[in-house]
């Protein structure tokens, strides 16, 4: 399976991290094991189903309150590093990490963006999934297609099934450049 | 002694019907608009623009709709929306851009600048949760044609709080659980929602302690699951609950029929003769005597009579029907007054 965290690598240890008073266990590749929680061997996959299933660290009444938890629980993870570098800010709303973490609201759309990585660990970790499946405004059809043939083009490379991604390659070409949305 | 079992009967199986338990249903969709700041880090400026745009939308796709600016209602006209779930009490905070649009039958709002810059809802009665989706996915379409939601492939809907990013649906039943409670069996129940990774509260108080054992249950994830499907799971489980619910109330009238006819002969009477009465504390009295309604153990009482005195007892339809303006201890008073006009005649049946 890949990577709980990136979504990249393949995923090779378990970790666990605590958030709120559950402790949770994630799937990562080494790198982003390396870089939060230590690595701890000896889960198997059982165990990983039933803590996605019994999953309570955002249960029930607490759920929105523990946002700020699991903010932070995101960053001790991902955001170290970039914490270190300096106090980063969206381009757009300017409103800086700090804020963002003291509020749990987001600035504006492009914070999405602005604070991708953090972002991405937190709401894998408030939906389990990190993948849109619904309604897309009709102005937008055609970037969610090009998103899909992205997404198939990677799968079929990686799969190395070469004729596939020559066709989904000309698929896009042809449909042209990024989005509006 | 009250004999429960002959005005109960089992064997006519008048199935209590899911809208007995399960009171109404909504779903709600957040919207934001590209390149504007949220809501919350707005300036009033941008808050007002925000609001500008939107209405200007559901002018020209809704123009029967009724529409305000939060600045201009008063204490009562925010009660009575408050009330009737056309808008929430954070909105009514937002004195600067804040708005509300609602069809006239109050089947569908849109609220502007909460949370999101849109927070479109769509009620139905009972479990109808599909009619709810309808009345807000419909609308959403017509405004979307006027509006530049923020959104991206890989997150759907751009939400302020990351909690509600996707679909930025919720879609939640009001339940009405106290055989439930009466039974103790409320938060094994409340536990395994959670589980299931639904959020329950109260509709008014927190946690396993609602007022009037009201519950609103919805769903906790909106990534991952498209509209329809998570609708359908909610209602799935909710219906569920409803069933659960349903045994509880036919173990109580077997196994506990002291219980139930204590709590209900306690609730009426001080509804019959209370002076004073809060809204938290007539929550809970109405609650006894919805069951009782429900239950067919109330002469001249049926569930929806009992469901409109719970929405007219609360501040701003209780003022706005006396046309006066109040202070809580003379609603306290005057809502005491209400409620024992509208019971006095009821008796318990045995
Ligand atoms: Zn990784
Ligand atoms: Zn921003």
């Amino acid at each position: 399976m890949k990577c709980e965290l990136c979504q990249k690598a393949e995923a090779e240890t378990a970790i666990h991290r605590k958030v709120g008073a559950e402790e949770q266990e994630l799937y990562v590749c080494k790198a982003c094991a390396s870089a939060g929680a230590g690595p701890e061997a000896g889960a198997t996959p059982e165990v990983e189903q039933q803590a996605a299933e019994g999953c309570q660290a955002v249960g029930g009444v607490a759920a929105f309150p523990l946002m700020g938890m699991i903010l932070d629980a995101a960053f001790e993870i991902v955001g170290r590093a970039a914490v270190a570098a300096g106090e980063a800010s969206c381009p757009v709303c300017g409103i800086t990490r700090a804020e963002y973490r003291k509020a749990s609201r987001l600035g504006c759309p492009a914070c999405y963006e602005a604070f991708s990585e953090e972002l991405e660990a937190a709401i894998l970790d408030l939906h389990r999934s990190l993948q849109h499946n619904g309604k897309t405004p009709e102005r937008c059809q055609r970037s969610r297609q090009l998103a899909q043939l992205e997404r198939a083009l990677a799968e079929a490379v990686q799969a190395q099934r070469y004729e596939e991604a020559i066709a989904l390659r000309d698929q896009l070409r042809r449909l042209g450049g990024g989005g509006a949305c | 002694m009250l004999n429960l079992e002959s005005s109960y009967s089992l064997r006519r199986a008048r199935l209590v019907s899911a809208d007995d338990i399960a009171m109404t249903c909504r779903v709600r969709l957040a919207r934001n608009l590209e390149r504007e700041r949220f809501p919350d880090w707005a300036t009033g400026k941008d808050r007002e623009r925000v609001l500008e745009t939107v209405c200007g939308a559901v002018m020209r796709e809704a123009g029967e709709f009724r529409v305000s600016a939060v600045a201009a209602l008063d204490e009562q006209a925010r009660d009575v929306l408050c009330e009737m779930h056309l808008a929430s009490q954070d909105l009514m905070a937002r004195e600067v851009g804040g708005g509300v649009a609602y069809a006239p039958d109050g089947s569908v709002c849109v609220m502007v600048n909460e949370e999101d810059h849109l927070r479109i809802q769509g009620f139905a009665k009972g479990l109808e949760l599909e009619a709810a989706w309808r009345a807000a996915d419909a609308l959403d379409t017509a405004l979307e044609r006027h509006l530049p939601y923020a959104w991206t492939p890989r997150y759907g809907y751009l939400t302020a709080c990351p909690s509600n990013v996707g679909t930025g649906l919720r879609a939640g039943a009001m339940l009405h659980l106290l055989g439930l409670r009466l039974l103790g069996e409320i938060e094994a129940v409340v536990r395994g929602l959670e589980r299931m990774r639904l959020l329950v509260r109260g509709v008014a108080g927190e946690g396993s302690e609602a007022a009037g054992q009201i519950y609103q249950v919805s769903n906790m994830d909106t990534l991952g699951r498209d509209e329809a499907e998570t609708v359908g799971r909610v209602k799935r489980i909710c219906t569920e609950v409803v069933r659960q619910e349903y045994q509880a109330r036919v173990r109580l009238v077997r196994e506990s029929p002291l219980v139930l006819a204590d709590c209900l002969a306690r609730s009426l009477s001080v509804l019959q003769s209370a002076r004073l009465m809060s809204t938290a504390e007539a929550l809970e009295f109405l609650s006894a005597l919805r069951l009782g309604a429900a239950l067919g153990l109330v002469t001249r009482l049926k569930v929806a009579d009992v469901d409109r005195l719970i929405l007219l007892m609360q501040p701003g339809h209780l003022q706005k029907s006396l046309g006066l303006a109040l202070t809580p201890e003379e609603r306290d008073e005057m809502r005491a007054v209400f409620l024992r006009r509208r019971v006095a005649s009821l008796r318990l049946k045995g």
